[in-house]
């Protein structure tokens, strides 16, 4: 039965990946075969060019998207958690019109956002550098984060907080003692969001760091976008190159989504 | 924008605020004053000059990217030069206009310099005095409007037929018998019977459709002024039934020319419309290749649309950079440089002394250097900013035709009404 | 925003007072990073976004900043277009057909993943690679297999001996085409944040639902599915507003073609605004407010519906 669950899940993550896979293969694929009809399944008389090129050129703007996505992580999670706490747990006076707002926020177009920054950010100085794209990134997940984590606390059983005032903890030592612990499911799953929005954002990127010496990998992409020409086997290869170590923190990251965590704390 | 300077402060410290929070600071201190170098104290220092370009994949280590640093250090100050996508550049200039932080060299896509020209973003050559004498006057004239020269160009390029040797011989054809539109069109029906594929181009619901249709709407007579003539709507309809007979495959509605390039790349197809930029790649396809250019509808050579950039030189509040953005133009389009650029780009050069000497160098140029003479500019008949208004709805059209959804008379009409209430 | 609506607990009145204003400013202090950043960070563009569709900007004037105010002209253009009736429906569609399946697909796999079985927790973050990346490159490669003559999927509807299918190029299918890639786009947002909430429900009730002696199916709608309504809501309402801003997917598979067949809102106001050589910022910015009244009346809803729960 369980063999039978890990198949399943095998064949519905295979289906799911196809498109990866997809990228993958033409990732290998020669320009003289890419819109063979019928397609090749298998790149068996394939190129590595597209890896060369990227291997070449391609290390440093990965870096640059570790630390944006890194960032906006921490970013995103120390101004939305006690924003979330708040609106979940402490009953402020217009916490309503707030979430909505927060809501509303994530309707400005990306590109209207990107231009009102371009001007913020000229006049600030961080136009080009990337403390200013993880904050324009930030704006991607801070709403999203702010939200959801108020969803999840809202769901924290009001004995236990009960219990650590009669303790004698305040506002501040229940949220960090109790609160976060609890939380840290909601906590993961919005850093990964946060995480995944930062890596996979171009439009920010373009606006506010193409002239910048550290730039993210949607822009190294950039490379083989020439004004007539697109090179896609290498656009394909960066595409799986930059996924691969995202892939291995998305996986660990996962394994900290465990079960029970509330449950197991109310029963203590 | 007026109250802005206020403002601005204020956001200016909640920033720092929110960065020292975040602890970013410590993130990357080396970027810090990247952003004000190429804004506000430019005016001041005059040892940085800006370019921009849309060619990024050019890394610094190019020959382009060379060719820049050594403009800069002729001229005696340090170019620092950005790559932008070339669909962006457009936005990009004009907002960096807008915040006064435009780039002392800009170099952009010919149709979008009368927009940029319209925007009040460029000077003109009387302002910063570049030398146009020499450029060949079609080539030139998109950059023009209003009686005035608002940049040089790079290089020219612009669209013919490539055709597979292998496949015309299997089927049959001799490509010197394609001389217009109904030989054309027969060669294609041989070659399907003989069980390859006719013709790939694109026809994507952008600019890049209109710019691959024009070369058969200016060969059937039609202008521009007027898309639902009886000549511009047999252009539409030729294509339209190509794809009905299945000449031309249903995908090229969506074709990209780098996506038809690849169908053409494959090996079954006979012809494919596409652009000198391609030519580099023409050799590794492994198959023989010929070039022709696009035949008219009743014989002769069709009017392609030049493509390729032109160097501009934007609106700067301290006009005495003009001397030395100039300097660095100059150095970029003119003699032995304008051989060494068209050459790094692929490109056509823009005077008739260093297209002759591109054809010494390599005579397979010869066949574009002719359509780039017969070219003309999409904004030219002084249609300027009218052009983008009428090409939209051409586009359009092109497309409903092409999908069925209209018969091509229906669709150029409506095409029509559209751009006639846009330009208004 | 359910908090703000729950009645207050019983305490006794003058310390209720008392604690209610210190509590007030402990609350607001909380929320204080995130208020500032808000004005900072979206106050501006939003005023931006309002202002450019009542103004008449040209390209000139968007750069010299001296656009003359229009009122309302520029929502009056956009109605009397004839792209705005198609435009809408295509929205519509788009958004409720792909929220639809997404949510239903993410649930049932959140559910199928939350037993937890050999290589659960790998196959469950495997599933989040479609958001790693790019959209260019994942669009592309949607685009890359629905093509007409060489795609993948033509060529196993070939294998199974059904003719091609013009996915991207036929104005009966592009839109679809745009939705399906957009549900496969959005299934691990979904699968994610409700396994989140799966995660959430306490390991007991469950305990006493077997005990009750009901069966999967009874557990799923009786224990699970009323559990879950708070963090369901959430997914759907941000679901909801992410979709209707959708514009990358569509814009590089079918650029909202062919002929206007899978435009919607967000493709139409970029168009506008930014893909064009000759920009018309006004209608652009006036069309994407549009989108934010769609998703304020939406939002609306939804606190409607949370406050009726939660008197309930």
């Amino acid at each position: 039965m369980r063999h039978l669950k890990t198949v399943l899940g095998l064949v519905l993550t295979a289906v799911m990946l196809f498109p990866v896979y997809w990228m993958i293969n033409v990732s290998f694929t020669r320009d003289t075969a890419m819109r063979k009809s019928p397609p090749d399944l298998l790149p068996l008389d394939g190129t590595l060019d597209g890896y060369r090129d990227v291997l070449d050129q391609q290390l440093p703007y990965l870096g640059t998207s570790l630390v944006v996505g890194l960032g906006t992580v921490a970013l995103t999670l120390l101004l939305a958690a006690p924003a979330a706490y708040s609106l979940a747990k402490l009953r402020p006076r217009g916490g309503g019109v707030l979430s909505f707002v927060l809501l509303i926020a994530q309707m400005i177009p990306g590109i209207i956002m990107a231009m009102g920054f371009y001007a913020i950010f000229l006049s600030t100085g961080v136009l080009n550098t990337v403390p200013g794209l993880i904050v324009a990134d930030s704006t991607l997940a801070v709403p999203f984060a702010v939200l959801i984590l108020t969803t999840f606390m809202s769901g924290i059983p009001e004995e236990l907080l009960q219990a650590a005032r009669v303790d004698g903890a305040g506002v501040v030592r229940t949220f960090v003692s109790i609160v976060l612990p609890v939380s840290r499911n909601s906590l993961i799953t919005v850093s990964l969001f946060a995480f995944l929005w930062a890596w996979s954002d171009f439009i920010f990127a373009s606006t506010l760091d193409q002239g910048g010496d550290h730039q993210p990998i949607t822009l190294g992409i950039y490379h083989y976008i020439g004004n007539n020409n697109q090179e896609w086997n290498a656009i394909m290869a960066t595409a799986v190159v930059a996924s691969i170590p995202a892939t291995v923190l998305l996986v660990i990251a996962q394994r900290y989504v465990a079960a029970g965590v509330t449950a197991g704390a109310v029963k203590d | 924008m007026s109250s802005a300077a206020g403002s601005r402060q204020v956001v200016g410290v909640g920033l720092a605020v929110l960065a020292a929070a975040g602890g970013l600071v410590a993130c990357s201190p080396s970027g810090g004053d990247d952003g004000s170098t190429s804004g506000a104290s430019q005016a001041a220092g005059g040892g940085t000059y800006t370019i921009w370009d849309p060619y990024p994949q050019y890394d610094a280590g190019s020959a382009w990217v060379k060719l820049l640093e050594t403009c800069g250090a002729q001229a005696g100050v340090k170019v620092e030069r950005t790559g932008y996508d070339t669909s962006d550049l457009t936005n990009k200039a004009l907002l960096a206009a807008q915040q006064d932080n435009s780039p002392d060299v800009l170099i952009v896509d010919n149709p979008v310099v009368s927009t940029l020209a319209e925007a009040g973003v460029l000077t003109t050559t009387e302002e910063n005095k570049l030398d146009v004498s020499s450029i060949a006057p079609n080539l030139l004239a998109a950059g023009q409007s209003g009686g005035k020269t608002y940049g040089v160009p790079i290089g020219a390029n612009t669209l013919a037929l490539y055709y597979n040797k292998d496949v015309l011989k299997r089927a049959g054809v001799d490509i010197a018998a394609v001389k217009d539109w109904a030989s054309l069109t027969a060669a294609l029906e041989k070659v399907k019977a003989a069980g390859k594929k006719g013709i790939t181009f694109s026809a994507i619901g952008t600019e890049e459709g209109s710019f691959q249709f024009l070369p058969w709407f200016w060969g059937s007579g039609a202008n521009l002024t007027k898309l639902d003539s009886p000549e511009g709507v047999s252009a539409v309809t030729l294509w339209s039934d190509w794809l009905k007979k299945g000449y031309a495959p249903n995908s090229v509605i969506g074709n990209t020319q780098t996506t038809s390039w690849q169908e053409f790349a494959g090996g079954e197809f006979a012809f494919a419309e596409n652009g000198t930029w391609q030519l580099a790649n023409a050799g590794k396809t492994g198959f023989a290749y010929g070039v022709i250019p696009i035949p008219a509808k009743d014989g002769g050579t069709a009017p392609a649309p030049t493509g390729g950039e032109f160097v501009s030189m934007p609106v700067q509040s301290d006009t005495g950079r003009y001397a030395t953005s100039q300097k660095l133009v100059t150095c970029l389009t003119s003699g032995e440089n304008s051989l060494t650029t068209t050459t790094t780009l692929s490109y056509v050069a823009p005077t008739e002394q260093v297209q002759a000497r591109q054809v010494e160098q390599n005579p397979e140029l010869k066949v574009w250097v002719e359509a780039v003479k017969a070219a003309k500019g999409r904004t030219s008949d002084d249609l300027g900013t009218k052009y983008p208004k009428i090409s939209e709805p051409m586009w359009g059209a092109v497309q409903a035709a092409l999908s069925g959804s209209k018969p091509p008379q229906e669709a150029m009409a409506a095409a029509q009404a559209a751009a006639a209430s846009a330009i208004q | 925003m359910q908090t703000s609506v729950r009645p207050a607990a019983a305490t006794p009145g003058v310390r209720r007072a008392a604690r209610g204003r210190s509590g007030q400013w402990a609350a607001w202090a909380f929320l204080a990073p995130v208020v500032l950043y808000l004005l900072v960070f979206y106050a501006y563009p939003l005023y931006r976004n309002v202002e450019l569709s009542l103004r008449n900007y040209t390209v000139r004037s968007f750069v010299q900043g001296d656009a003359p105010f229009a009122g309302f002209g520029n929502y009056a253009k956009v109605f009397a277009d004839a792209t705005f009736g198609p435009a809408l429906w295509h929205t519509v569609v788009f958004t409720l057909v792909s929220l639809a399946f997404q949510f239903t697909i993410g649930l049932a796999l959140a559910l199928f993943f939350s037993k937890s079985f050999r290589l659960s927790a790998t196959l469950r973050a495997l599933f989040l690679v479609p958001w790693l990346l790019p959209l260019i490159v994942s669009a592309s490669t949607w685009s890359w297999m629905l093509n007409s003559d060489s795609g993948v999927v033509n060529a196993a509807l070939g294998w199974l001996g059904i003719g091609p299918v013009n996915w991207l190029t036929s104005p009966d299918w592009a839109l679809w085409s745009v939705i399906i890639a957009n549900i496969w786009i959005g299934i691990p947002f979904n699968l994610v944040v409700l396994y989140s909430g799966l995660q959430a429900i306490p390991a007991a009730v469950y305990e006493a639902a077997a005990l009750d002696g009901a069966n999967g199916w009874q557990r799923f709608w009786r224990v699970t599915f009323p559990l879950l309504r708070p963090v369901s809501a959430i997914t759907i309402l941000l679901g909801l507003v992410y979709t209707l801003k959708v514009f990358d997917i569509i814009w590089i598979m079918t650029k909202g073609g062919p002929s206007g067949a899978s435009t919607t809102f967000a493709t139409w106001s970029y168009r506008l605004g930014f893909g064009n050589l000759v920009p018309s910022f006004g209608p652009g910015a006036a069309v994407g407010n549009l989108l934010i009244v769609m998703a304020l009346v939406f939002g609306l809803v939804y606190i409607r519906v949370q406050r009726r729960q939660a008197l309930t």
